[in-house]
């Protein structure tokens, strides 16, 4: 029966009649297996779609015995806690797995196998010997307390508010509760002991029991602390410390109880603020967030603009962009420059590497606007290099955008377009100097003074390198730090002074004798008697002018003498540009006041003087150099 | 998956620090006493802290089946109000009870009877020896049933020292414990939150307490505490029903034969039951106390804030709140609106209580929640109080009234709107319960807590003084 017949049978359509029957039969028998019976009518009635049978299992899934292992097997263990500390009197028992007969078991059980010491016994001893210690016992830790003896503590550690017992007190207080200061000041209640000291008479219901004495968690903090820190010193003398023994004994020595009760008067109030004076706060708190947000956003866009703003100045005729050509033209010069100034904001590096490479060969001309700042040139950054010749030419407004030639307006372009000129204090807050232009490759500072000499004449030289050998200076700084460089360029200006005002002198001088040479021929002509006066007044002048001169030049000596004396202390390293300028301006404006008393070669009539002479040589010598 | 064997490598103990020692907890309470073994997560066994005496034979019963009416019956509770151990005697019978025959301490079977030693034939003069052996032994482990177990008992933070000593000597000379521990329980209930440092408030049965927990210590100057517990509680309920018109009469349910369903606000229809001898005060004040419990358990509800119940316009909202109808085991039954946040206002607000006729259920304003937090949180250091705030736990069964959460919450929020406030409480009602309880759990089954047990030796050595050195 083929599901044509019943087709047939129920009198259906069937869609393919027009087959022909015998070839269907033989193409669908083919494949199908030989069913007999029922199974070949049910699977007839599939007829074109063989009905899906399930073929019929009847066993289990394989067991998986790859994985097998035998039952684990668990006893119950005896152990002891090494941490307890009292010899393994206490002996509990837990369930542990149960290891293979002898030292291979051993390694497996982790932890407490290698607790034991793995001396590997045989199984049969296993009962005899010691139980196994917890693995928990290592994590047994301890506090470490200063620890003293009766003598240390009367040579350390006598303090008027405290005994010897209260201290024992605390410090038992403190290895017990691990220096937990919150639980310690909780437990804290020490009774002093009554002065009589028994308190086995037996009449305790009218013995005064002293009350306990408060002590504020300050108190006991500071008390340990002192102790901790004096024995921590006893025992190892501050200078051996190693950095963190010191860190921790300067913490503890510095511990300050006023200080803790005043953050904690704070946090108290903190803690009682109302709901509004909460929500406040919070509300500012947030505030400040957003407003340290935006700033960092408004700080970029605002650097772009002022890179926008930088226009190309010029100093030419602008009539020559009122025709509309010209005007092209301008548009044209505009975008590009704009091009360019976008391409260098996004990469800032690219306008300062050319620039910096460029060979400066000019000689520090030392600019008397920025002496000062010539001080501590060592720490010029990169960065600083890009501006360096504006700064220089416009010392009094470096933040002036003005831009002076096309030239530099390339270079200009790298500047940072906003800067608060800083006031004297706030340079020397964050060490900012300023600095002359520098050639290229390694200068050195002696160099410098070395240019000064080479400008003078032979005899010139020689002249100075007397007059500093009479001050005791070597004609070469030993060290020549920025601020003893400036140091002694002052004197070195006061001394050419004096050899110049010297070489005058001498000249006049040697006029003066000349004409008095003529006079006493004219006079002995005409028979008159020399004036004596005369003579005499001409010398007072140039007496006088050569102790002033004199003055001068020792005045900076002594100057020199102590910026020597200061900078090794102020500046360890020389090339600390910070310190450098600091140790250098100290003396300069010490020089005025502590005077007296720093130098044996000048009288005190001379002192008092020597401060405004000072002044006036270094003024003096200023303007000198500013007319170079 | 779960057939897959864990590598012999990996043991439990190492993953969670457990090492399981088979150590016994116990809880003692003024309500329930929990006992159970360290490591499981429920007591295996919660029995009243009542008992019944028989005044007659002077005897003693114990557990929740000994408490039916019964001539010369006279229910006691061993612990007194302040959830402190008062009759030692008792004490040590129904600890034996609980822990002896109820908990069962696994005892090593003799050897007769583990079928270990059962030989195929065995002679028979052999066989005479080995039983007596056999009885020898077991009699010697019967005197000393937990020398197995270790065990840690819990104790209220202000407990005297001389009841911590009578404790050890307890367990020490009556059972054999091979070492004891006594532990606060709201350091355990702490410690089941999971929590080192917590401030615990603890509203249990016969007392509320706020303590703070520094690093698993007790901080001893926080502990505050108050009788505005479970117990005082009922009482509010009872000025409730007498306030009430009609008045609510209490019936027990072991008085109530018969019953008729009433109309509500409707006189009981029910015939009650004649005993043919006395029933005791006691007796008939404990089962009270039950129909209360039921109705604080399935009534009484905390107003959740924000503001106090009194505050204006509260109670008028109360009022609107679907109500709870109560039905009384005579009967009788009707329904509860604001009342039922009115009587558990007392815990919040003292002006809210009802006025009490008893010296015990007055309450001043240092005795409401709000009233301990802050005097707890007064009286430590600044520093850490911050810390103490952002861990609040809650424990005891009475903390499970609805709403007390959020109440809690808006009262602390009120009183210190500038800290961050979080409060811990279980979700499942049992841990709530046994919240010290499960505390001990953990603590007893850790590794590194076997260090602290003061071992037998310890105390034969030092005496019962030792408690107070070890246990802090």
């Amino acid at each position: 029966m083929t599901s044509r017949d019943v087709h047939d049978v129920l009198n259906l359509p069937s869609d393919h009649s027009g087959a022909p029957r015998p070839s269907k039969k033989q193409k669908t028998s083919a494949p199908r297996p030989n069913l007999k019976g029922l199974a070949r009518e049910v699977q007839n009635l599939g007829g074109d779609n063989p009905i899906a049978i399930v073929p019929e299992v009847n066993f289990f899934k394989k067991r998986r015995f790859a994985s097998r292992k035998p039952v684990a097997k668990w006893e119950l263990k005896a152990f002891t806690n090494s941490a307890r500390g009292d010899d393994g009197a206490l002996v509990l028992r837990h369930w542990k797995r149960k290891t293979d007969d002898g030292a291979p078991g051993e390694g497996a059980q982790d932890g407490e196998g290698q607790q034991q010491g793995g001396d590997g016994t045989p199984a049969s001893e296993k009962k005899e010997e010691k139980p196994e210690d917890s693995a928990f016992a290592k994590f047994n830790v301890q506090v470490v307390v200063p620890q003293y003896n009766e003598d240390q503590y009367h040579s350390n550690l006598q303090n008027n508010d405290w005994t010897k017992e209260e201290t024992d007190y605390l410090l038992d207080l403190a290895k017990n509760f691990d220096l937990r200061w919150t639980i310690i000041w909780d437990r804290y209640e020490f009774t002093p002991k009554p002065p009589g000291g028994d308190a086995a008479n037996g009449d305790t219901s009218t013995a005064v029991v002293p009350a306990p004495k408060q002590r504020s968690m300050e108190d006991l903090k500071a008390r340990y602390y002192e102790v901790a820190a004096k024995m921590m010193a006893v025992q190892k003398p501050a200078q051996y410390m190693t950095r963190p023994e010191f860190e921790l004994y300067e913490m503890m020595q510095n511990f300050d109880p006023e200080q803790e009760r005043k953050r904690k008067q704070f946090a108290l109030n903190t803690m009682s603020r109302s709901k509004d004076e909460a929500r406040e706060e919070e509300s500012l708190l947030l505030e400040v967030k957003r407003i340290l947000a935006r700033t960092e956003r408004f700080n970029e866009e605002r650097r772009e603009l002022y890179n926008r703003l930088d226009y190309p100045a010029t100093d030419s005729d602008i009539n020559s962009f009122k025709s509309s050509a010209g005007l092209q033209n301008l548009l044209q010069t505009l975008m590009t420059t704009d091009k360019n100034k976008k391409r260098r904001s996004i990469m800032p590096g690219e306008g300062v590497s050319p620039n910096s490479a460029v060979p400066n060969s000019a000689v520090s001309e030392t600019n008397p606007a920025n002496r000062r700042e010539s001080i501590a040139a060592s720490a010029a950054s990169n960065n600083n290099n890009a501006h360096r010749d504006s700064d220089a030419r416009t010392p009094a407004t470096p933040a002036d955008p003005t831009p002076t030639s096309g030239a530099n307006n390339k270079k200009k372009g790298a500047q940072p377009p906003e800067r608060r000129k800083l006031t004297q204090q706030e340079e020397q807050v964050y060490g900012v100097s300023y600095h002359d232009r520098l050639g290229s490759g390694p200068t050195f500072r002696y160099e410098k003074i070395n240019k000064l000499y080479s400008h003078k004449s032979g005899q010139q030289q020689l002249r100075i390198t007397n007059a500093l050998s009479e001050l005791d200076l070597p004609p070469r700084l030993v060290m020549p730090t920025a601020a003893v460089t400036a140091q002694f360029e002052v004197l070195w200006g006061a001394v050419t002074a004096l050899v110049d005002l010297r070489k005058i002198s001498d000249r006049l001088d040697g006029e003066i004798k000349i004409e008095e040479a003529k006079k006493a021929e004219r006079d002995r002509a005409k028979g008159i008697v020399p004036e004596k006066e005369k003579e005499k007044e001409v010398n007072g002048e140039k007496g006088k002018a050569g102790e002033e001169g004199g003055e001068k030049a020792k005045a900076s000596a002594e100057e020199v003498d102590k910026s020597v004396t200061a900078a090794p202390e102020g500046n360890k390293d020389g090339a600390d540009g910070e310190k450098a300028e600091i140790g250098g301006e100290q003396p300069k404006e010490d020089g005025e006041k502590k005077r007296p008393g720093s130098s044996g070669s000048l009288t005190a009539a001379g002192h008092k003087r020597s401060a405004s002479v000072l002044s006036a040589a270094s003024d003096k010598s200023a303007k000198r150099h500013k007319k170079q | 998956m779960a057939q897959q064997p864990l590598p012999s490598s990996v043991q439990p103990t190492d993953i969670y620090g457990g090492d399981e020692v088979s150590a016994i907890v116990l809880d003692p309470g003024y309500i329930n006493t929990r006992a159970g073994f360290a490591g499981e997560e429920m007591p295996k066994q919660v029995l009243p802290s009542f008992y019944g005496h028989i005044t007659s034979s002077q005897r003693d019963l114990f557990g929740d089946q000994a408490i039916i009416p019964r001539a010369d019956l006279e229910i006691r509770n061993y612990m007194n109000r302040d959830s402190v151990v008062e009759d030692w005697d008792a004490a040590t019978k129904i600890w034996e009870y609980a822990l002896i025959k109820r908990l069962g301490v696994p005892r090593p079977t003799p050897a007769s009877k583990n079928g270990l030693n059962n030989k195929p034939k065995p002679a028979a003069d052999g066989d005479v020896e080995m039983a007596d052996e056999a009885d020898l032994e077991e009699t010697e482990n019967y005197e000393k049933p937990m020398q197995e177990n270790p065990l840690l008992m819990t104790e209220a933070a202000w407990n005297s020292p001389k009841a911590r000593e009578k404790a050890i000597e307890v367990f020490m000379e009556n059972w054999a414990c091979p070492a004891f521990w006594l532990s606060k329980t709201p350091v355990l209930a702490a410690f089941a939150a999971g929590k080192a440092t917590a401030l615990v408030l603890d509203v249990g049965g016969a007392n509320t307490s706020v303590t703070a927990i520094f690093d698993g210590m007790v901080l001893k100057r926080s502990i505050q505490r108050s009788h505005v517990g479970g117990v005082w509680l009922s009482s509010q309920i009872r000025s409730l029903f007498e306030a009430s018109e009609p008045k609510v009469e209490v019936v027990p349910t072991f008085m109530v034969e018969n019953k008729k369903p009433v109309e509500a606000g409707q006189p009981a229809d029910a015939r009650l039951r004649t005993f043919d001898f006395q029933i005791s005060p006691s007796f008939r004040a404990y089962e009270e106390e039950r129909v209360l419990t039921e109705f604080k358990e399935s009534v009484v509800e905390v107003w959740r804030g924000p503001g106090r119940y009194l505050t204006q316009g509260n109670e008028d909202y109360a009022k609107s709140l679907p109500g709870r109808v109560f039905e009384m085991p005579d009967g009788s039954n009707q329904m509860w609106r604001e009342q039922r946040f009115k009587v558990a206002e007392g815990m919040w607000d003292d002006n809210a209580a009802f006025p009490s006729a008893t010296e015990e259920g007055k309450i001043t304003k240092g005795q409401t929640i709000p009233g301990l937090i802050k005097a707890a949180l007064d009286a430590i250091d600044v520093d850490i109080r911050p810390a103490l705030l952002g861990n609040v736990v809650v424990t005891g069964s009475t903390s499970l009234l609805p709403g007390f959460n959020d109440r809690l919450n808006h009262e602390l929020t009120a009183m210190f709107p500038s800290v961050k406030i979080k409060i811990h409480a279980a979700g499942l009602s049992s841990e709530r319960r046994f919240g010290a309880w499960i505390g001990g759990s953990i603590l007893g089954s850790l590794g590194t807590f076997h260090q602290m047990w003061i071992s037998r030796k310890e105390y034969e050595e030092n005496g019962p003084g030792i408690v107070e050195k070890r246990c802090k």
